[in-house]
């Protein structure tokens, strides 16, 4: 009998929420056919996929395209480039904006703070196209203001955009100018909840700027930094492609390339589907297992986690 | 409360890196505005900064008279206004049911919409499929694979479930249906939301450029993130633009006509940004990472 009032009143809800589940029905085929089809679509990773065979009659080879991206010697090289840039990322862009939303808490002066919030949200708006462009014409030896500057100080020009060693810090740093500005939102909408009371009570404690900093502000932000260090952890193997596309030329590929713009150069332009789809199955995994471990580790250790 | 002499340091400096950080943000775009309104003489003696030298329309006019900049301008907008309404319809359909207290099977598929932030096909098997869908050469190829962004619904989602219960309440009490709850009062309440969520898309589509690279060969439907980077990209401003006289290109200067196409794509941005940075500040963003 209890099993068939539940059922009932299943029945009875779905009956009542009817509407609600026509609206929601566009956007689950939506994700069926645009997500989980393509991720159902990564079995070409383990055929010699054919366009003109399909899905179902590709020849199976099992791990061989595994096999060849493990023992080339091109899968280092990518491996390196992809996980430097994460690495450099973490160290030096991942403070700036928790840094940036300190600074900017502390300004008592309500329009100076508009101001400078207005302006550094922009670049984050700005496609990856206009940067490159705008970096071309700020860094090339043809007349480029900071090669004229370089000039100007008796040293020799630097072609920045043609460059093994400058690729690395080219990447950060415009990577900084994107969106160091607007990473900062999330840490000031957390710092808008920190109750001020916390503050006049440690004042008459006699707490100085720095202790209420250590004891009070940066607490309340801890779950915020956690939740996006998780998050970038399942980046860590994935760079913006389109970012690195636009930087990629035939002189800095050795450092710039990442499994991203391989699986671009290598899936879509020389038309490997199988091999290319392997590496990106390969690169998806990895992310997925880091994001996941991060998560574990944190709620271990007694954070919320994301999940 | 008196600042001590360390704390004066301290809010001194705080103003001058804050100050720098926005000039770093602001400079290199005034300075290409500059550069797109100067003359070849000043930009090539490197005198241009933020102020135009020797101001003339004349990249601008090379632009139009010489390039598909107006083709690829019109391209660019309808990709956007269509892309923004689409999506944006789109996320609120699927937002709107899963915020719904009680509504059976919302666990399961906000988890699995969840997923697919964390995991993907990947590039390869994502062609397979708008290829295979026929999409190719057309701009559903951009559209539909970004009809509804994850992260947008979940920002969606969590703002709707955070509107005044008692609201919604009274509305029912007077008998007020499901569809009339969402047209008169929901989406009413919501709209600095979806202000900027349509800023979002609207970002998100007038920037395709990787999409673009992949799914449209036709030059015609071209837009102009790919028509600016060509432009960026070819060695000689000759090779680029069309029907200009040799004697006609010794005036221009080069970096004055791809300073202003980067002016173009960047424009429409300045001109809705004011309007609508005022609701991302607050209470939007928040819960947004929460998944």
């Amino acid at each position: 009998m209890q099993h068939v009032s539940t059922l009932r009143r299943w029945q009875r809800q779905v009956r009542r929420d009817r509407w609600l589940y026509l609206m929601l029905l566009p956007g689950v085929i939506y994700f069926l056919i645009y997500k989980y089809l393509p991720m159902w679509g990564v079995v070409i990773s383990f055929q010699n996929y054919s366009p003109g065979l399909g899905l179902f009659q590709s020849e199976w080879v099992g791990l061989k395209h595994f096999e060849r991206l493990f023992s080339e010697p091109t899968f280092w090289m990518l491996f390196r480039n992809t996980i430097l840039l994460s690495v450099y990322q973490l160290i030096f862009f991942f403070p700036i904006p928790i840094v940036l939303a300190l600074m900017l808490n502390e300004l008592t002066q309500q329009a100076f703070k508009r101001f400078v919030q207005t302006v550094i949200y922009i670049p984050h708006f700005v496609s990856w196209v206009v940067i490159a462009g705008i970096s071309y014409l700020f860094l090339t030896p043809e007349g480029g203001f900071v090669n004229e500057l370089l000039g100007l100080l008796g040293q020799d020009k630097v072609n920045f955009l043609m460059s093994t060693e400058w690729f690395r810090t080219l990447q950060v740093t415009q990577v900084i100018w994107k969106e160091a500005g607007w990473g900062t939102i999330i840490f000031l909408a957390a710092l808008a909840g920190v109750d001020t009371q916390l503050y006049e009570a440690a004042r008459i404690d006699g707490a100085n700027r720095w202790r209420q900093l250590w004891h009070i502000t940066l607490p309340a932000l801890r779950s915020t930094i956690v939740i996006l260090f998780i998050l970038r952890m399942g980046d860590i193997m994935e760079q913006g492609v389109e970012h690195i596309l636009l930087l990629l030329n035939a002189v800095n590929r050795e450092v710039g390339e990442v499994f991203d713009t391989y699986v671009y150069t290598v899936g879509l332009l020389q038309g490997n589907f199988s091999y290319s789809a392997a590496v990106g199955l390969f690169k998806s995994l990895v992310g997925l297992i880091l994001v996941v471990a991060a998560n574990y580790l944190a709620k271990k250790s007694g954070e919320e986690g994301v999940f | 409360m008196k600042a001590t002499l360390g704390e004066k340091w301290f809010y001194g400096l705080n103003y001058v890196i804050l100050t720098l950080a926005a000039l770093s943000c602001l400079l290199p775009i005034l300075n290409i505005f500059a550069l797109s309104f100067s003359d070849s003489n000043s930009i090539l003696n490197g005198s241009v900064n933020i102020w135009p030298k020797g101001f003339n329309l004349e990249a601008y006019e090379t632009l139009i008279s010489g390039t598909p900049i107006v083709r690829a301008f019109m391209n660019s907008l309808l990709i956007t206004v269509a892309g923004v309404a689409f999506s944006l319809l789109f996320t609120i359909l699927a937002a709107y049911p899963l915020s719904r207290r009680g509504f059976t099977g919302r666990r399961v598929l906000t988890l699995m919409i969840v997923f697919t932030m964390l995991f993907n096909g990947g590039l390869i098997p994502n062609y397979l499929v708008v290829n295979g869908l026929g999409l190719v050469n057309t701009y559903w190829a951009l559209w539909l694979p970004a009809l509804v962004s994850a992260f947008n619904m979940m920002i969606m989602k969590n703002y709707f479930e955070n509107l005044p219960d008692e609201i919604e309440e009274a509305a029912r009490m007077d008998g007020c249906g499901e569809i009339r709850l969402i047209l008169r009062i929901v989406l009413p309440l919501s709209l600095p939301m979806l202000a900027t969520i349509a800023l979002f898309y609207a970002v998100y589509f007038w920037n395709a450029f990787l999409q673009v690279m992949i799914y449209i060969q036709d030059t015609r439907l071209l837009n102009m993130t790919v028509l600016v980077q060509n432009m960026i990209r070819s060695q000689s401003m000759m090779q680029f633009i069309n029907n200009v006289q040799p004697e006609d290109m010794q005036a221009i200067a080069p970096e004055s006509v791809k300073s202003a196409g980067i002016v173009v794509m960047i424009i429409p941005l300045m001109l809705v940004y004011p309007f609508l940075q005022k609701y991302f500040v607050k209470g939007v963003m928040i819960g947004a990472v929460k998944g």
